[in-house]
């Protein structure tokens, strides 16, 4: 098995009596594109925190690359990125002279190379002042900066938030591209769709534990569809027992919402034999997936 | 030290001097320009100064009239509210800014995820502190010389002006210590420059109200201008070396919890 590039022992981090996380234990794997999902103040930002020395835990220890993240900070931080949540950078400055002061804290030879490179790659123009881009290009300043010394780890903290579709997919090549080369990818998420497209294993936490920890194929292999229908007239939910039917979450009247984790052709199948007035199938919020699988 | 920073810092705060600086000293300018009608009229100013009650007289520092004539005595009671009062303002919002700024502005995920550890931030920024409280010391001082040699009718102490400047340097130096301190306290992200500034102006407060009485005069111990000796006139004036560990000790304490506050604390943003 090979070494972990992170390895969290028995984490907990207390803000007074309020829980940030509680008991968590976490491996990721050198190479690894790797989910951290949960619902907004489950303590994903917590544990990034901690893994950046940005907080301190109450109790437990974390490393990456076998240094302790308190003692070897520095060490640690010359190998590893970050993409922050919030994309907030010193508004003073321009997007030049943010990248360049950001690269001479690294021993980067064709520093000015690689961030033209980043910057077209990324559409950024250059000159304009930080204050004055809107938070997608300021997310993308983000994450041109996090990439700037070509780190072997990379930790995104929420990267997708305020990107466009298309630079979005320019994003998850690029970390692609990257992984392929070596990089490991520590990528936090509320958004369970995009954890699926890159990742190769996930953990979920939630209210400051790991609930769950598995392959994405296990997940998939799980995966819900959230299904609301409207008809003209009122109907019974006892008619929807069909294959993959798995809970009723609404219905009043001629509304009927529903979880589904059937075949999809099926679904459409049943339903063309209806007469509907609306159809919405839609990728379930990750509370009502936890819901369904934890609670339920 | 980490240099990379420390120029970043030098240079985002090089506004903020230069406006405070030039300020200052337009003030301690226009202050010495009266001096000359002063001289002029210096009867009908003392028929005047008789009808103030001279508790209010020290409250500003002035003990007798006879200060007022000395043009070391007219620069200390006319600009102290400037260079101390003002300087130490600076210091303290500056001081207390500048590890704080990055937490409010959401910058300290920038900084404290590049290979720079907490010392060498806390101790870039403290020199940045002391260069600029240096700076505008070294400036404002250097203009209240050039007009106390421009408008002065008779020779003066350059050894009290100098002992004046080292108390209002280390009076400043305090203050940006206690800034300091105050900003590694506070639990959240938010500026304090409003507290930092009420701070100064109560403790000025005290000092001069310490002076009107000797009733009132133990109270002025719990205040830094207590401690920096403004009356360059007097013949004995000196740099008292109590006054020196008081100022030096206090500050290095300051930053001393400072900086051990600063190792362990949890960044917010």
């Amino acid at each position: 098995m090979s070494e972990p590039i992170i390895e969290i022992t028995d984490l907990s981090k207390f803000y007074g009596k309020a829980r940030g996380i509680e008991h968590i234990d976490l491996r990721i794997n050198e190479g690894e594109i790797f989910g951290f999902i949960g619902p907004n103040g489950a303590g994903k930002s917590t544990t990034i925190r901690i893994l950046m020395n940005m907080i301190f835990p109450t109790s437990g220890s974390a490393s990456i690359m076998g240094m302790d993240v308190i003692m070897e900070t520095k060490k640690i931080k010359k190998l590893v990125g970050y993409i922050p949540s919030d994309a907030n950078a010193y508004s003073s400055m321009d997007v030049n002279e943010f990248l360049s002061y950001c690269i001479r804290f690294y021993e980067v030879q064709d520093g000015e190379k690689r961030i033209s490179e980043l910057t077209e790659m990324f559409e950024l123009d250059r000159n304009r002042k930080i204050t004055d881009l809107s938070l997608g290009n300021r997310k993308k300043v983000s994450i041109v900066q996090s990439l700037l010394h070509r780190p072997r780890l990379l930790i995104l903290d929420e990267p997708t938030t305020g990107l466009d579709p298309l630079m979005q997919s320019v994003f998850f090549e690029l970390i692609r591209l990257e992984n392929k080369n070596g990089m490991t990818i520590f990528f936090s998420s509320h958004i369970l769709g995009e954890v699926q497209m890159l990742c190769k294993r996930v953990a979920i936490i939630k209210e400051g534990k790991i609930i769950q920890l598995e392959d994405i194929d296990n997940l998939r292999k799980k995966q819900l569809k959230k299904v609301t229908v409207e008809f003209p007239d009122k109907v019974s939910s006892e008619s929807f027992k069909i294959p993959g039917f798995e809970e009723l979450i609404y219905a009043p009247g001629n509304l009927v919402t529903f979880m589904y984790s059937g075949n999809i052709n099926e679904l459409i199948a049943f339903l063309a034999g209806r007469k509907i007035i609306n159809l919405m199938i839609e990728e379930p919020l990750l509370d009502e997936i936890f819901l369904h699988y934890y609670q339920n | 030290m980490n240099m990379i920073l420390f120029l970043k810092e030098i240079r985002r705060n090089a506004a903020s001097l230069i406006i405070w600086t030039v300020v200052i000293t337009l003030l301690i300018g226009l202050t010495m320009s009266f001096y000359g009608t002063f001289m002029q009229n210096q009867s009908k100013i003392a028929g005047m100064l008789t009808i103030i009650p001279k508790g209010a007289l020290q409250f500003k520092g002035v003990s007798n009239f006879n200060d007022l004539l000395s043009v070391l005595g007219f620069y200390s009671s006319n600009n102290v509210i400037y260079m101390m009062v003002l300087g130490s303002i600076f210091s303290i919002v500056l001081s207390s800014n500048i590890l704080l700024k990055e937490e409010y502005d959401k910058t300290a995920e920038y900084l404290f995820t590049r290979p720079i550890t907490r010392s060498e931030i806390f101790l870039s920024k403290l020199a940045v502190v002391f260069i600029n409280v240096f700076l505008l010391n070294f400036f404002t001082a250097l203009a209240g010389f050039i007009c106390i040699e421009v408008v002065k009718k008779q020779p003066f102490s350059i050894r009290a002006f100098l002992i004046l400047s080292v108390y209002t340097l280390l009076l400043n130096i305090l203050f940006g210590a206690a800034g300091l301190f105050l900003s590694t306290i506070v639990k959240r992200a938010k500026p304090i420059t409003t507290i930092c500034i009420g701070l100064v102006l109560i403790f000025y407060f005290i000092g001069s109200l310490s002076k009107i009485t000797e009733a009132a005069a133990r109270i002025g111990y719990i205040s830094p201008f207590r401690f920096a000796d403004v009356n360059a006139i007097d013949p004995s004036y000196s740099l008292n070396i109590w006054n020196l560990v008081y100022f030096v000790g206090l500050s290095f304490l300051l930053t001393w919890f400072s900086y051990r506050i600063y190792k362990r604390k949890d960044i917010y943003t």
